[in-house]
């Protein structure tokens, strides 16, 4: 193998395992602009990653699968929406419950009967995808991958254009002000929940219905947690948290292109290596403050 | 001008009760606002001021009560609804965010598509028409107190109210930012016939101001008149409802103090003698120098006031003094020794006492108990090597409780359901006790009441006497003139002046405040 060909490989494992991150990361940036620190993202991922392959086995179709899949995500969403931000229980306690409650689910639900394997088409781009190197890890991709650029552009114009994002982001800043200027608060977190669960469902789908092609006991593995990570990383900007995805999915290719390539390090080592990136990326960049001032802090009219 | 008898005012309030749990808050207060008037709402904290705003804005419901806007009754029960009444308000804390640009404040709490450009030559437009310029681009966060205020102003003026609310606008403003709001708020009300209503406790402000003040006393009307006809005398009584005298107490109600010459106060203390001294001390954050070089020295036995509008810094010389935060230059010297500020709790053991501003995040813990609240700084007396001798703290607290007057049903009581005058004499009661050397005492009197603002002034003065240096950190000019023998003032972060309280005049002290050398 080459090492242009071993390039492309790492690039386009790399690649395959950043779409879900960003799609996911797209939707906790919402949420947590929106002054919601939205542990259950994993729950989300997880959870729609379980029955897109469920919904593929039964119905035979993939396509469906992704969609069932950001469905579960945004009903994960509206349950953590509705806890959290209308009887007010302590966010991180439910994001907690939801992602060990979805853990032990899939995990009990995957022994209970076989699921066929389903995956949906790649979409190669003409032309673009005989560009060496770079070509056929950009342009030779599962379908749903392509959803990311559009969903990227319309996550950054509802947030810094709409007045649905203006009126988050006051939200994740202050909410007092924003309730006193006729801004409802607690609706807009869960709305931004709710975008959030539809963003990591569909992230969530395409890593098992897209790349996989099947579930696996905790196939997610954290990776919500990594996207936690890439918004801190990004510093509450869109541009940043996306190359912090970037960053965390190619750290994770390299960890499985290293063996074949000959090239032998602690099996676990290398296992921990992306999140030890994300403490090490958090732990240089937490430092900037740049997050939003409600992030975690519950609202309640009437108190201050 | 004068609307005619038979026109409907443009507001009426007939009856607005308002109960929060046992505390009535409101009870059954009538108020009514004519088109084309300034109308002055005066209270002590607590006397339902803010409340019946509240209702009028639609952020609490009425229990009871009518509201009619020119003449039709309304429901009045969404922050929108009011809107669309017309009613807007130019609130003082909550309201602006900091991370946000001015236009995208101003667009919060409007719908419709977001307009960039229209929003920000609609500001240009209404900031050019009432004189007040602001940039629709700069972020909030890197305005000025002044700034912000303004900033309230057009985001409340845009959106054409009849009715303009504005809640103790003055407290963040210099005095010529104060008249230029007032010059705005005459020409709001007699050139376009709006209906102001301005609440604020400090008598001098709305004698100056209003055309007509309704007076709340614990939740009630107390007294209505047509301000010309009135004095500030007979609000500050109508206030209180009682007599009051027109040196302390009437500087607690915002009077400035009359000065018996008999009982002046020593101005020769020896000021080497200092039991506090700040020495260049300056905090940069986010890159903006929050307190600039400050030099301040406080004696035994006297008390040094320093004076500013809200914003300038105090609240961060406080958090200093309260070591929670480090200075990026400067020292501080208690009694005669530097101390190192990045060590946790060695200005408390060098001898300094501090009454925080925010007394609820800093200087109680509410739902500890009141002996608990007392005996936090004390811990080595009250306990063993282990083991809280509860006997011991109970008595330590006994008496601590005792000295201060502190009124509880009993030690063990949470602090939180103490009222706000004894919640801060358990703050100072903890503060001086122990060998305490320099009492900081930061806006000791806010949301206090006449009668607890009196008595905190004359334990500081107690504290003063027993050769306690003491820092009054406060925004009150009466206040200040009152109880300091030293005035220093404070301006951006920098202090602008100092001057004993003999020469310092209102004028004097308002251009120092501005920034300016008197």
């Amino acid at each position: 193998m080459s090492a242009l060909d071993s390039t492309s490989t790492i690039l386009a494992s790399g690649v395959r395992l950043t779409v879900p991150l960003a799609l996911a990361a797209c939707g906790e940036y919402v949420a947590e602009r929106a002054g919601t620190m939205n542990i259950s993202v994993e729950a989300m991922m997880l959870g729609s990653a379980f029955t897109s392959v469920a919904t593929a086995s039964a119905t035979g179709s993939a396509t469906l699968g992704l969609v069932v899949g950001l469905l579960t995500g945004l009903v994960i969403g509206a349950v953590h929406g509705n806890l959290s931000h209308r009887a007010q229980i302590n966010t991180f306690v439910v994001g907690l419950v939801l992602n060990a409650l979805v853990l032990g689910l899939t995990s009990f639900l995957i022994t209970t009967q076989q699921f066929a394997s389903h995956q949906v088409d790649l979409l190669s781009v003409p032309l673009l995808r005989d560009i060496p190197v770079i070509g056929a890890p950009l342009f030779s991709v599962r379908w749903p991958a392509y959803l990311l650029i559009p969903l990227v552009g319309l996550t950054w114009w509802l947030v810094e254009r709409s007045r649905w994002g203006l009126e988050l982001r006051a939200v994740g800043e202050n909410p007092q002000a924003a309730d006193v200027t006729g801004v409802k608060v607690n609706l807009r977190r869960r709305q931004a929940l709710l975008w959030c669960g539809a963003l990591a469902g569909l992230g969530g789908a395409y890593l098992a219905v897209g790349e996989v092609g099947s579930f696996n006991q905790n196939m997610t593995a954290g990776r919500g947690y990594i996207v936690i990570a890439a918004v801190i990383f990004g510093a509450w900007r869109l541009g940043r948290t996306l190359l912090g995805c970037l960053v965390f999915g190619v750290s994770d290719a390299l960890r499985l292109a290293l063996p074949p390539l000959g090239i032998t390090l602690n099996a676990q080592l290398l296992v921990a290596a992306p999140y030890l990136l994300a403490l090490l990326a958090m732990l240089l960049f937490t430092t900037q403050h740049r997050e939003p001032a409600a992030l975690g802090r519950p609202f309640e009219r009437g108190s201050t | 001008m004068t609307p005619t008898a038979s026109a409907a005012p443009i507001l009426e309030l007939r009856g607005i009760t308002k109960s929060y749990g046992p505390v009535t808050a409101c009870d059954a207060v009538d108020l009514r606002v004519d088109a084309g008037e300034i109308h002055g709402l005066l209270g002590e904290n607590g006397a339902g001021k803010s409340s019946l705003m509240k209702v009028l804005l639609g952020l609490v419901r009425r229990d009871d009560g009518l509201v009619l806007v020119r003449g039709q009754e309304v429901a009045l029960d969404s922050p929108q609804e009011a809107a669309e009444l017309g009613i807007g308000m130019v609130h003082q804390h909550f309201s602006l965010i900091d991370a946000l640009a001015v236009w995208e404040n101003v667009a919060l709490g409007d719908s419709g598509k977001v307009d960039k450009q229209a929003l920000c030559a609609e500001i240009a437009a209404v900031s050019a028409r009432y004189g007040l310029p602001i940039d629709p681009e700069a972020r909030v966060g890197t305005l000025s107190a002044g700034e912000r205020q303004r900033v309230e102003v057009v985001k409340c003026l845009r959106r054409n109210p009849r009715i303009l609310i504005l809640d103790e606008p003055t407290s963040v403003l210099t005095q010529a930012e104060s008249e230029e709001l007032f010059t705005v708020l005459g020409r709001v009300v007699q050139e376009e016939g709006r209906a102001v209503i301005l609440i604020s406790h400090k008598l001098a402000e709305i004698s100056r101001a209003t055309d007509r003040v309704t007076v709340l006393r614990k939740g009630r009307v107390a007294f209505r008149a047509v301000t010309a006809e009135t004095t500030p005398q007979l609000l500050a009584q109508q206030m209180v409802g009682r007599e009051v005298s027109l040196g302390e107490e009437g500087a607690a109600l915002g009077l400035l103090p009359v000065r018996n010459p008999g009982t002046g106060q020593d101005e020769d203390h020896d000021r080497e003698a200092h039991v506090l001294r700040l020495a260049g001390l300056t905090v940069e954050h986010d890159g903006v120098r929050v307190l600039d070089g400050v030099d301040l020295t406080v004696g035994a036995g006297e008390i040094v006031a320093l004076y500013g509008v809200e914003g300038n810094g105090q609240a961060m010389l406080g958090d200093v003094l309260s070591g929670l935060v480090v200075p990026s230059a400067g020292t501080v010297e208690v009694a005669g020794q530097e101390v190192d500020l990045t060590r946790p709790g060695v200005l408390s053991k060098a001898g300094l006492g501090i009454v925080p501003e925010d007394r609820h995040q800093s200087g109680v813990v509410l739902d500890m108990s009141v002996a608990e609240n007392l005996t936090m700084k004390s811990l080595d007396q009250v306990s063993g090597r282990f083991l809280l001798r509860q006997r011991a703290m109970l008595a330590e607290a006994r008496r601590l409780a005792d000295e201060f007057n502190i009124v509880t049903p009993s030690l063990d009581t949470p602090v939180r359901s103490l009222s706000g005058g004894n919640q801060q004499r358990v703050v100072l009661a903890r503060e001086l006790s122990g060998r305490t050397r320099v009492l900081v005492a930061a806006q000791p009197t806010h949301g206090l009441d006449v009668g607890a603002i009196e008595d905190m002034y004359a334990r500081l003065r107690a504290a003063a006497a027993e050769g306690v240096g003491v820092l009054l950190i406060s925004t009150e000019l009466e206040e200040v003139m009152a109880l300091a023998t030293w005035i220093a003032v404070i301006s951006s972060g920098r202090i602008t002046g100092a001057l004993p309280v003999s020469e310092a005049t209102p004028e004097r002290l308002g251009m120092l405040v501005g920034g300016e050398a008197a």
